[in-house]
């Protein structure tokens, strides 16, 4: 193997016979996986852009989001729910960037920690989802239904809610589906599966497709609840 | 191409200190952005709330920059791989403006030619009556 | 990196490539199932594709066959019509609702399972290996599942037709209402269901497969192949993956809203809506204009992931027949570069008179007819190369001289069409039809049916008869443009499509005797494609033997393999590579082989 090293001549790098970047197939096409992804997600949310901007009303997301866990009924308190459902997820982020790092570093104890965190922040995220679809289904919102008015208090499409369960639905899809691969992922570090490899490359895609998700709810937190 | 060629380029204790800045720098965004939404409820203004908006907007597309370059590594990959994966999403330009636009465009196509449709959608409804039907009536 | 790109694929996605195998004496136990079935080989998946992409040309093409014999017959019946297809041919007279069947069929049918998977699904899973020179694709596994989705979309498709309520029926675009109220025709019902399931695995497969020509195209070319030294038929393939894979997606998501419009109550494409016998619709707020613009960010793109793999074929084969370099192959990369991104930024043109802006339209229409440019330089680039060649006229290079005429008369009526003002006049007409069909059908099929003839004797070693090439090229290009060209004059006289019976219409009557010519001919030129398929099977037993290697004097690393390579395409080192693929008749020199070295008195292109 030519160990090719990334301070090679620019000129030779696509000269054939290794990367041109510098990095092997399979996270080249985790990379564009991603991004083909990003058009889905990219057409789901200009879908729901056109859809409002097509219409004379809209619901205000504050008055919508407004609730909070054991808190008493009629409490009003907008944004910090999923403020805290961002914040699970940013911290998750960071935990599995440090489990990449250790992989890196061939520290197979501080990946295993590491992932565990992320594996704990995912079914933490997911399980403010499932509150917050739960307790809007208790309101009488659902796909076809819609219980909440428009903010000038005309009356509402469906939409709203028609957008706001199938976009964060494939988002939660996709956090779970991560949850999995990380669950996967720490199976496999425990075996020693990488260790025997020398290299910790799988974590580092599990980690690209982890951030994806996490980027991805930055725009869907963006899109549902501030604007 | 071995996986030698993509070690970190500084040593582990800056990476880790990069990792806790980015935490830091995100969580600021997210307050800020978090403020601003706060802040635009009070505000009648449909302007200076759309304004605000576009802020928004921005402080997002920063802290996708930031997710991006540094959780997802990018920033340390080679120039050509960033080009790849940046430039194709220029796309999106035209995607959200002509999609956007044309929403737009049909609602008020929508509202000059169907002055009956636009009239119901003014009717003012009363909140609580809808809410205990728990269902949104066909109109 | 060349002779370490090891055949690892029983470590999946994530073995890397400095895993050390010896494929020199790579044989590992192939069963039937192994070999045949779930291959891993990319010559045999490419050979796969192309032989399911066969079945549905067939059926495709038949259904266009049967539709045509209500248009050019519409007073006639036909028992043997009631024989197969029962009571969708009450009387031997095909009904309305078998009639828009067939329409939709047909077009889903060839747009997505001929010329998408069996068209880039055979030549990129054949020829991007080999061309670049690697043993296989980056993932041969993904390769296989690929092929497998894209055979499962099809059994769904193919079971979409037995169904009770029969197949989807509102046409190839699936546009809503038809497509997301089951109460709106019976082929809305079941049929629409299997149709979406079909294409969502098919999605899947195209994604797998993009993604796999993308990082086996950058990653793996052998050493000294360097981008620009690329055949153009491995820079096409490219982009077309990189089309797919940026836009099926989209596809994707406009799919799933239409799930659940169609199963969950919601209104993503639905408003103000009045069913005969069920009354107005509660579905409000929604907006079918929003589907088009979903449907057609794919369904620009897909018309070029059709047609540029015919492109970079009919490159490649043109420049080793007229034993000339291509001409500006810079500019033939650029020019696929801008038709790549124009591909992502002119979908509204689908939709000038659906009400959508004007002012939109006016981009559109710009963006659009900047198109003519890069396709201008193709054209162009295409006929200096043969200009003053020393020109083979094989079936092959029939066949890609064909591509380069349709091309030019199908992408002339582009720029009429292109026109938001004149497209009030032309939309939903034959003209329509006419155009599409020439530029991006038969056009494509042309660019298809050049890279079988060209490559055959790679995949199966044997030579394809030339006297039924020649009978089938001359056929099927006068054919083409006694079918089509006709259907000009219709479209400019107004006659829409999609109509089940013209002579029923005092406009339309006149054109009876052409539209029985046209069914005529169309019977003709399929059957000539079977005449075809029956050289191409017997050919792959009993054809004439390969006794050289390079039987074309072709440059390209593909032709350096043995006449039959086995899994890994070379037995020993890849070859290295220290040219382009173009050298012809250089200092006096027939050909040169990208593997030979460049001599010091060689002259510098």
């Amino acid at each position: 193997m030519s160990t090719v090293t990334a301070t090679a001549a620019p000129t030779k790098l696509w000269g054939g016979g290794k990367s041109p970047f510098d990095v092997e197939y399979g996270k080249l096409m985790m990379w564009y996986f991603l991004m083909s992804d990003a058009f889905t997600f990219g057409a789901f949310l200009i879908s729901y852009g056109t859809i409002r901007f097509s219409s004379n009303g809209w619901p205000n997301p504050n008055e919508v989001f407004k609730s909070f866990p054991f808190a008493p009924e009629g409490v009003h308190a907008p944004l910090v729910f999923v403020s805290i459902m961002t914040f699970i997820l940013i911290i998750s982020s960071v935990t599995m960037v440090l489990a990449v790092l250790a992989g890196k570093q061939m520290d197979k104890k501080a990946v295993v920690r590491n992932l565990i965190l992320t594996i704990i922040g995912g079914i933490a995220f997911l399980s403010c989802q499932a509150w917050e679809w739960n307790h809007l289904h208790s309101e009488g919102a659902w796909w076809g239904a819609n219980p909440f008015l428009n903010a000038d208090g005309t009356q509402s499409s469906t939409n709203f809610t028609n957008y706001f369960f199938t976009i964060t639905g494939f988002h939660g899809f996709h956090v779970f589906s991560g949850v999995v691969i990380n669950i996967i992922m720490l199976i496999m570090t425990l075996m020693d599966k990488f260790e025997k490899r020398g290299h910790y490359l799988m974590i580092e895609k599990a980690g690209l497709y982890w951030h994806f998700v996490d980027l991805v709810w930055v725009f869907v937190f963006t899109c549902f609840y501030l604007i | 191409m071995s996986h030698s060629a993509q070690a970190l380029h500084h040593d582990d204790g800056s990476a880790v200190k990069e990792i806790w800045k980015v935490t830091a720098i995100l969580s600021v965004l997210t307050i800020i952005e978090l403020i601003l939404g706060f802040w635009m409820m009070g505000i009648e203004s449909e302007s200076f709330r759309l304004a605000i908006k576009g802020s928004i907007v921005i402080l997002m597309i920063a802290k996708a920059f930031y997710i991006v370059g540094y959780f997802m590594h990018l920033k340390h990959e080679l120039k050509n791989l960033i080009m790849t994966i940046v430039v194709p999403l220029a796309l999106f330009i035209w995607f959200i403006t002509a999609f956007l636009y044309e929403g737009n465009s049909y609602k008020n196509l929508r509202n000059r030619y169907d002055p009956y449709k636009k009239a119901q959608t003014e009717i003012k409804v009363h909140k609580n009556e809808e809410v205990k039907e728990g269902k949104p009536s066909a109109e | 990196m060349s002779s370490e790109v090891a055949l690892d694929f029983h470590s999946g996605v994530s073995s890397l490539h400095d895993t050390h195998h010896s494929h020199d004496e790579h044989h590992h136990h192939e069963t039937f199932i192994s070999k045949y079935v779930f291959s891993m080989d990319h010559k045999m998946i490419a050979k796969q594709f192309l032989i399911t992409g066969m079945f549905w040309a067939v059926l495709g093409g038949f259904m266009s066959v049967l539709f045509r014999l209500q248009l050019g017959y519409p007073d006639s019946t036909f028992p043997w019509l009631e024989d197969i297809l029962g009571k969708w041919a009450k009387g031997g007279h095909i009904t309305p609702e078998a009639y828009y069947a067939l329409v939709t069929t047909h077009g889903t049918v060839l747009v997505f399972f001929v010329l998408t998977a069996g068209l880039s699904g055979t030549f990129a899973n054949f020829l991007i290996p080999l061309q670049v020179g690697a043993r296989d694709m980056a993932s041969p596994f993904m390769n296989m599942l690929s092929f497998w989705f894209f055979f499962t979309a099809g059994i769904v498709m193919l079971s979409s037709i037995f169904v009770e309520t029969g197949p989807f029926s509102g046409g190839w675009t699936a546009y809503p209402p038809l497509s997301a109220l089951g109460d709106a025709s019976p082929g809305s019902k079941t049929g629409m269901d299997l149709w979406i399931v079909s294409m969502a695995l098919f999605v899947v497969s195209s994604l797998l497969g993009g993604l796999n020509y993308i990082a086996t195209v950058l990653n793996m070319r052998t050493k000294g192949m360097s981008m620009t030294r690329l055949p153009l038929t491995i820079w096409a393939l490219f982009f077309t993956a990189v089309l797919g894979v940026l836009s099926f997606p989209v596809l994707f998501s406009g799919f799933i809203l239409l799930i659940f419009d169609r199963n969950f109550g919601t209104s993503f494409y639905l408003s103000d809506i009045f069913v005969n016998g069920a009354g107005a619709l509660p579905n409000e707020g929604g907006s079918a204009i929003l589907y088009q613009h979903l449907f057609w960010f794919l369904g620009h793109p897909e018309v070029y992931i059709i047609l540029l793999p015919a492109m970079g074929m009919v490159s490649e084969i043109l420049s080793t027949n007229a034993r000339k370099p291509i001409f500006g192959y810079m500019a033939m990369i650029g020019s696929m570069f801008a038709i790549a991104i124009l591909a992502f930024l002119v979908w509204a043109h689908h939709m000038f008179v659906t009400g959508l802006n004007p002012f939109l339209g006016s981009i559109f229409v710009l963006l659009t007819l900047l198109i003519a440019v890069p396709s201008a330089i193709k054209v162009f680039n295409w006929l200096t190369t043969l200009w003053r060649g020393n020109i083979r006229f094989t079936p092959a290079m029939l066949f890609a001289i064909g591509f380069v005429s349709l091309f030019i008369s199908g992408g002339l009526t582009g720029i009429w069409l292109g026109n938001s003002a004149l497209d009030i006049h032309l939309h939903d007409t034959y003209f329509v039809i006419a155009h599409f069909h020439i530029v991006m059908g038969v056009a494509s099929m042309f660019g298809m049916f050049a890279g079988i003839y060209h490559w055959f004797p790679k995949m199966y070693g044997r030579f394809l008869n030339n006297t039924l090439g020649y009978v089938h090229f001359w056929i099927t290009i006068a054919g083409a443009y006694l079918i089509f060209w006709p259907m000009h004059y219709e479209g400019l006289a107004g006659m829409p499509r999609r109509y089940y019976d013209y002579s029923i219409w005092e406009s339309f009557k006149q054109f009876s005797d052409l539209n029985r010519f046209i069914s005529t001919v169309a019977m003709i030129v399929f059957a000539t494609q079977i005449l075809f398929l029956a050289n191409f099977f017997y050919s792959i037993f009993k054809g004439r033997k390969l006794r050289t290697a390079n039987p074309w004097g072709s440059n390209t690393l593909e032709w350096t393999t043995p006449i039959k390579p086995g899994h890994g395409n070379w037995p020993g080192e890849i070859p290295e590579v220290y040219r382009w693929a173009y050298d012809y008749g250089k200092d006096g020199t027939d050909f040169i082989s990208q593997t030979t070295p460049v001599g010091a008195d060689e002259s510098v292109h």
